[in-house]
């Protein structure tokens, strides 16, 4: 009883640190954290194909990018496209291309599963480059401006406030991130862990295996495609840097691994911990790289359960001793 | 009524011919055990009636209907249940969430992802009574893979036995326990296979005895000799084939 | 000679250039993971680390043979370390931990590069001795390419004549088989790892060091490579020589041809063909190892 109070009270503490946020830090805060937000989402959605099914998606950038663009075009081509509709858009393209992909990727796994995503990661990177007319090639598709949001006959927020938009982002990621969380809670949740220890009893327990496995996957490229077309209504520009090329992709593994991949909150602490770090090691030098794989390394030698796990080791020590003592 | 058969079943690997002309009839609440020498090709049996390998030749029957190259998943809707002979749990979850996955087959829930499965009380409460029934209640909350051997062992038996299929097939399921944990290990087979038909595998010969109505030897791929344990102990053929590993 | 078959001669000697360039990245990165089971995401980033010693060495002695020569012993004596030190530790967490591991390479190697020599594409120079053309049957053949070509032959006929004509070779060609079976009979096994890593980190290295007058020389110069050499892996086979060198032939003078006629599907349809393979022979064309 005394946990749940605990527990309740912590997140009490959480949403209203969050609602003030903006107030009290000002704009570029606000911004960042609704970056860190993002990445949060994109990561957990590798997470769930890392951590709990267990296979590694080297090219996830696009399903991220495929979003964003899509975001992009709409907003760009069609005049008065709504806000919620635009952020849809993301995550049905990425859903559908998720859908697409799957019958290929549903018969793979392991060293396989993470090279095929690559090559399709890279074959759209390079698609996206050499096919201008659509995507504006390098320079990226900008100049687009964030939709009000539209209650019809109830309200119109101006979104070009920078406040109101972080409201409004960070209200559409939380509702994600609880969607997913959720849905890690569900009977499906508990056979997507199961592929990951062990494939061949799913399907000898009477579960069709490639069917479970592409559902998994298109839920991933779904909420990776919003986390992508919340990021091009941040950034106002969606080219192919940070957003489908390679580096887009080593991000959220490197966050799901150094918060942890065993925990549904990990890459969220993965994301806190990146950005952070980003922000501080910039004011010394440029090569946020450098410390970036440095670190990367370091927890997958040492610590390859992550921040969480080193977090839960910690606490189970410190449980044992109480014990003994 | 016969529930299994196999009709002129071969099977080979890359030239290497491991089944040859298997003709195999098992009869519905029949206990029946398949013996042989090492590399006589009783696991790929197996692989083959239950669907990881499709044979080379021939047919399989099950429950009169032919499932020749059906997949594993299809075969343990329709009744089939299968153990390792290496075991295959998921190693990482609980005792508890092993069966519960078993359980949620059962009741055919699949793609269920509006509820939370722990808020599931009924699916909880006949987890546990499975639990319960093969004496692993106690280690409930503990990680397959930290289970000792004979508790691991029971845990792969019941993961055949828990989607409550008509027709059980284990492999070697007594390997490497001590006398203790193979007596219990029967005795866990005989009550959980009350009423079912059950194929078993096995090396030894105590457990062979003491649980089989028939016993099918296998030697070279061949079915050498089928019959009750009393025919088979007096068949000269297979004594040869053992070299005397049948005196009980 | 009519213009056109000029062209398509030209092609042809710049695809196979590459191929060969390829297959010496390939070649390294496929016994690799034959032998340890390890993709090394990074392999392409040696070869980048070369080119960059190989432009090092360039500007402190102006000689390119020299350059050439150190280069990749430099990047091989890299790779050892990072064998030695970094994927030694992380065998025992498994092929995903070792995947990843090789990924943190990749990004350091990346870093380092950029804070060593900048951003900027740098200029290599082709030395005096192998500029230019000659002709030969009516037709002119830009001889650095032919040199690059003859070179790959005669390092790869050297590493032939080793892995099927000396003791040495065959321990290798076992270990790249079955590597528990070889250290079952006794051979330092450890040993033989790093000696294969370190070799297919040298050729690679030669690779980077030879190509560093064609490509350019910049911090994204692994970006292509890398991902040609690991379309030839896991086309040819993981394991496989033969297979690599195919599929290394062939991968070039697709680039080579489908630049020039079918600049934007020619990738598309070399991603579109691995993905095939990968889903349906993930082994490979010739591949025999998992």
């Amino acid at each position: 009883m005394r946990n749940k109070l605990y527990k309740w009270i912590l997140w009490g503490v959480v949403v209203i640190s969050v609602a003030l946020f903006p107030h009290v830090v000002g704009i570029y805060y606000s911004n960042f954290f609704v970056a860190f937000a993002i990445f949060s989402l994109y990561a957990v959605t590798l997470n769930l194909l890392l951590g709990y099914m267990g296979v590694l998606s080297f090219g996830h950038a696009m399903f991220f990018g495929t979003g964003a663009y899509a975001t992009a075009i709409a907003l760009t081509h069609i005049k008065g496209f709504p806000l919620l509709p635009a952020v849809l858009v993301g995550g049905l393209a990425g859903g559908l291309l998720a859908l697409i992909l799957s019958p290929l990727l549903v018969r793979v796994s392991g060293t396989a599963f993470a090279m095929l995503t690559l090559a399709f990661g890279q074959l759209i990177f390079v698609v996206a480059l050499k096919y201008r007319e659509i995507t504006g090639g390098e320079d990226g598709i900008g100049g687009y401006s964030i939709p009000p949001l539209n209650i019809p006959g109830v309200v119109s927020i101006d979104m070009t406030n920078q406040i109101n938009f972080y409201y409004f982002a960070i209200a559409v990621i939380v509702v994600c991130l609880f969607i997913l969380w959720f849905y890690t809670k569900t009977p499906f949740g508990s056979l997507v862990v199961g592929i990951r220890d062990n494939a061949m009893r799913i399907d000898y327990l009477g579960f069709k295996l490639p069917q479970i496995k592409a559902v998994n996957l298109i839920v991933c490229g779904t909420f990776a495609g919003i986390a992508g077309a919340v990021h091009a209504l941040l950034m106002k520009l969606v080219s192919t840097v940070g957003v489908l090329d390679i580096n887009a992709s080593f991000v959220p593994i490197m966050m799901a691994y150094i918060g942890g991949v065993g925990s549904f909150f990990g890459p969220i602490i993965g994301s806190g911990v990146l950005h952070l770090l980003e922000d501080l090691v910039i004011r010394f030098t440029e090569r946020i790289g450098l410390v970036n794989g440095a670190i990367f390394i370091l927890v997958v030698l040492y610590a390859p359960m992550g921040l969480v796990g080193l977090f839960r080791e910690a606490k189970a020590k410190w449980f044992h001793e109480e014990k003994v003592s | 009524m016969t529930i299994l058969e196999t009709k002129g079943l071969y099977h080979d690997f890359k030239g290497l011919q491991v089944l040859f002309d298997v003709n195999l009839q098992v009869q519905e609440g029949e206990r029946h055990a398949v013996i042989g020498p090492n590399g006589a090709g009783k696991t790929t049996l197996f692989n083959v009636i239950t669907g990881t390998y499709r044979p080379s030749r021939g047919h399989v029957f099950f429950k009169g209907r032919d499932i020749t190259g059906a997949r594993p998943h299809e075969l343990t809707r329709i009744g089939m249940g299968r153990s390792f002979q290496i075991t295959s749990t998921f190693n990482r979850l609980t005792a508890f969430q092993n069966i519960r996955l078993a359980v949620l087959s059962k009741r055919g829930i699949r793609f269920q992802m509006f509820r939370k499965v722990d808020g599931m009380g009924d699916i909880t409460r006949e987890t546990d009574e499975v639990l319960k029934r093969i004496n692993l209640d106690r280690e409930r909350d503990m990680p397959a893979g930290v289970l000792s051997y004979g508790k691991h062992r029971s845990l792969e038996i019941s993961m055949a036995l828990a989607t409550d299929p008509d027709l059980v097939m284990l492999d070697e399921p007594t390997a490497g326990m001590s006398r203790d944990e193979t007596h219990h290990a029967v005795e866990l087979i005989r009550r959980l296979t009350e009423g079912k038909t059950l194929v078993i595998i096995e090396h030894d010969m105590d457990v062979v005895f003491s649980l089989a109505d028939r016993i099918t030897v296998l030697h070279y791929g061949q079915i050498l000799a089928t019959g009750p344990p009393g025919e088979i102990r007096q068949n000269q053929a297979v004594k040869d084939a053992y070299l005397g590993e049948l005196e009980v | 000679m009519s213009p056109t078959a000029v062209l398509y001669v030209a092609q042809a000697i710049h695809g196979l250039a590459y191929g060969m360039l390829l297959f010496l990245v390939a070649s390294g990165l496929t016994m690799i993971f034959g032998m340890m089971g390890i993709l090394n995401i990074a392999h392409a980033s040696f070869a980048m680390l070369s080119a960059y010693f190989c432009y090092q060495v360039l500007l402190m002695t102006e000689n390119f043979w020299v350059a050439l020569l150190v280069a990749p012993v430099v990047a091989g004596i890299c790779g050892v370390l990072t064998e030695r030190f970094l994927l030694r530790s992380v065998h025992k967490q498994g092929h995903l931990a070792e995947l990843l591991i090789t990924v943190g390479i990749m990004m350091v190697i990346l870093e380092i590069v950029k804070a060593g020599w900048g951003a900027e594409s740098l200029v290599v120079k082709i030395p005096q001795s192998l500029s230019g053309l000659v002709n030969f049957a009516g037709l002119t053949y830009p001889i650095y390419r032919l040199f690059v070509i003859g070179l790959s032959i005669v390092i790869l006929g050297i590493m032939a004549l080793i892995l099927f004509k000396t003791r040495l070779g065959k321990i290798v060609r076992a270990a790249v088989s079955d590597a528990d079976m070889v250290s079952a009979l006794g051979i330092n096994t450890p040993l033989v790892f790093m000696l294969v890593f370190g070799i297919g980190i040298w050729l690679a290295g030669v690779a980077g060091a030879v190509a560093a007058p064609l490509l350019t020389v910049f911090p994204g110069m692994a970006d292509q490579l890398g991902m040609d050499a690991f379309v030839v892996v896991v086309v040819g086979g993981f394991g496989s020589l033969l297979g690599a060198f195919i599929v290394a032939l062939f991968l070039g003078e697709l680039n080579a041809y489908g630049i020039q006629f079918i600049p934007r599907l020619a990738p598309v349809l070399m991603f579109a063909f691995m993905a095939i393979v990968l889903a349906f022979k993930p082994m490979g064309l010739f591949g025999e190892r998992e």
